[in-house]
């Protein structure tokens, strides 16, 4: 089945739902060879469509956002939550932001909860990238950089030593995953009594499951992503899983936070905003300290690319509506001028001698 | 990895690309393309895709006419350019002025992985190139959009991969845009 991406997706609109929150078909023709182990729909992840920022949306309208919370809190640490109260939602739902610290928590938050039974509604979790600040995209574009690096590196060092050494890297995972099992074992506690009335199965924490994975794959038995490339699990490198078992426990740091929820990421913060006046100002101050002709923009000259910005509506500077304005006022002061002489004779005293004292007409 | 694990991986990702030369079915053609262009996202998958030519194959989508075999390719590409070794055969194939002309394209997603993609192949030697003018005012344009994803990649490009000289260049040019302090 071909993706259903049909119309047309002009990047100057900005549409109520984006295109990529929306849950596509499942492909039901795939030959057998390269069935997944789940049906999934014909779809291709980049980094630019992951991101920290999580979307849930088909939550009970039943006040369950702090067990909600507690789940995605299972996949790692939440920074940040809040109801999108702007969102289309269907009836008796909600909708929530999560974000969380690391994108890796976002991914398997992701990969496990999406359309699973949460209180009788169906969960449907997806990225939200355009939450992201220019910083949390560099960021995040930085991060996925060092790690490829690093991959890239680790796997030359393997080859070159020897071809059993590449266990050596999983072994080591092993260490840190243990860690952070042992931060998470008060939230163990809460899996259990979550699992029974969420429906959910009893969860495997992202680390142990990474674990297993990584069993299996010594067997040489089954690859770590399925036949259909999908993956988003099974990169947690070695930094960030201690850099996870260092983080607080999510639980107790989302009950202060309270019921209400924090405010949302603001968009501007952390980056610096200059008004577009002082930009005007400073380039004409440039301008007249250089002294120099004006640049032969060469780029005119070269194929334009990319989309053109939208043009302004044309005025038509000859309509006659332009003058409505001007010719209700010049009747006014007709109007005025009219009056004023017949008035004036019984006050020209009075006028006269204002005259004198202010120097103005009155 | 293991060492039995790894031919079967190599087999299965060869056994995909044979299906894509060999079917005449455009659907199966835009499923198998998805799935390489996902397993490029894992970085264990990527010498393998190299020696099976994937790069090329996500070169050769860009001037499809097939919309989504565009934004699959495209997406394979951004995927892929992250690894050195695919970058040097990506730049290798003239990919920069493929990947460029996919910055017209009308898919949001086409273009979000086109822009992320020049950013990859950035280098030293490439960045005159991928900083020139007509890509430069492309940018501009993008910090002007709605998209908040398109306007924050932008913002990253023009930070990141552009000089001082370019930027003041480009302010003396004419172009009016609310951007962040750009660091030098």
């Amino acid at each position: 089945m071909a993706a259903p991406v049909n119309s047309r997706s002009d990047c100057w609109s900005v549409p109520e739902v984006y295109k990529h929150h929306e849950q596509q078909r499942v492909c039901i023709s795939r030959p057998k060879y390269r069935e997944g182990r789940k049906a999934k729909a014909v779809k291709v992840y980049t980094i630019n469509l992951e991101s920290r920022y999580l979307m849930v949306q088909g939550v009970p309208a039943i006040g369950v956002m702090t067990e909600l919370i507690q789940l995605c809190a299972l996949y790692g640490s939440v920074e940040e939550y809040r109801p999108l109260d702007e969102y289309p939602a269907e009836e008796f739902t909600e909708v929530y932001l999560v974000k969380f610290q690391k994108l890796t928590s976002a991914r398997a938050a992701k990969r496990n909860m999406d359309e699973k039974s949460f209180y009788g509604g169906v969960l449907h979790v997806c990225y939200v990238p355009e939450y992201e600040t220019v910083e949390d995209t560099r960021l995040k574009l930085q991060d996925r950089r060092s790690y490829i690096a690093r991959a890239a590196r680790k796997k030359t060092e393997a080859t070159q030593e020897s071809p059993v050494s590449s266990e050596a890297p999983t072994s080591s995972d092993k260490i840190p995953t243990s860690c952070d099992v042992t931060s998470r074992n008060e939230d163990t506690g809460e899996a259990l009594s979550l699992s029974h009335y969420s429906e959910f199965p009893l969860l495997p924490l992202p680390p142990q499951e990474h674990c297993s994975f990584r069993q299996k794959s010594h067997r040489g038995l089954v690859p770590t992503e399925d036949k259909m490339g999908t993956l988003h699990n099974a990169f947690f490198n070695v930094e960030q899983q201690q850099a996870e078992s260092l983080s607080s426990n999510p639980i107790t740091s989302n009950r202060e936070q309270g019921t209400e929820g924090r405010q949302g990421p603001n968009p501007g913060s952390g980056v610096r905003f200059i008004p577009r006046i002082t930009n005007l100002e400073s380039r004409k101050r440039k301008v007249e300290e250089s002294g120099e002709p004006a640049a032969n923009i060469s780029g005119e000259n070269e194929s334009l690319i990319g989309p053109k910005l939208p043009e302004p509506a044309k005025l038509d500077m000859e309509d006659e509506s332009l003058n409505t304005t001007v010719s209700l006022i010049r009747i006014q002061k007709c109007k005025r001028t009219i009056m004023k002489p017949i008035k004036s004779k019984n006050k020209s005293e009075t006028v006269s001698s204002s005259i004198e004292q202010n120097g103005r007409m009155n | 990895m293991s060492s039995t694990e790894a031919p079967e991986r190599f087999e299965y990702l060869q056994s995909l690309v044979t299906e894509f030369q060999d079917t005449d079915s455009e659907e199966a053609k835009e499923q198998v393309l998805a799935n390489l262009a996902n397993f490029a996202y894992d970085p264990k998958n990527m010498e393998y895709l190299r020696e099976l030519q994937v790069p090329d194959l996500f070169l050769d989508m860009l001037t499809e006419e097939n919309e989504n075999f565009v934004e699959f390719g495209m997406g394979g590409l951004c995927n892929l350019s992250m690894d050195p070794k695919c970058r040097e055969v990506i730049l290798q194939s003239g990919g920069i002025s493929l990947v460029t002309n996919c910055l017209s394209n009308r898919r949001e997603e086409t273009v979000l992985s086109a822009v992320t993609t020049l950013m990859n192949l950035a280098t030293p030697a490439t960045r005159p190139q991928i900083s020139g003018p007509g890509i430069l005012q492309c940018m501009l344009r993008f910090s002007l959009a709605e998209s908040p994803r398109l306007r924050n990649l932008a913002a990253v490009f023009l930070q990141d991969c552009c000089s001082e000289e370019q930027r003041r260049f480009c302010i003396r040019g004419g172009f009016a845009f609310s951007a962040p302090v750009m660091q030098s």
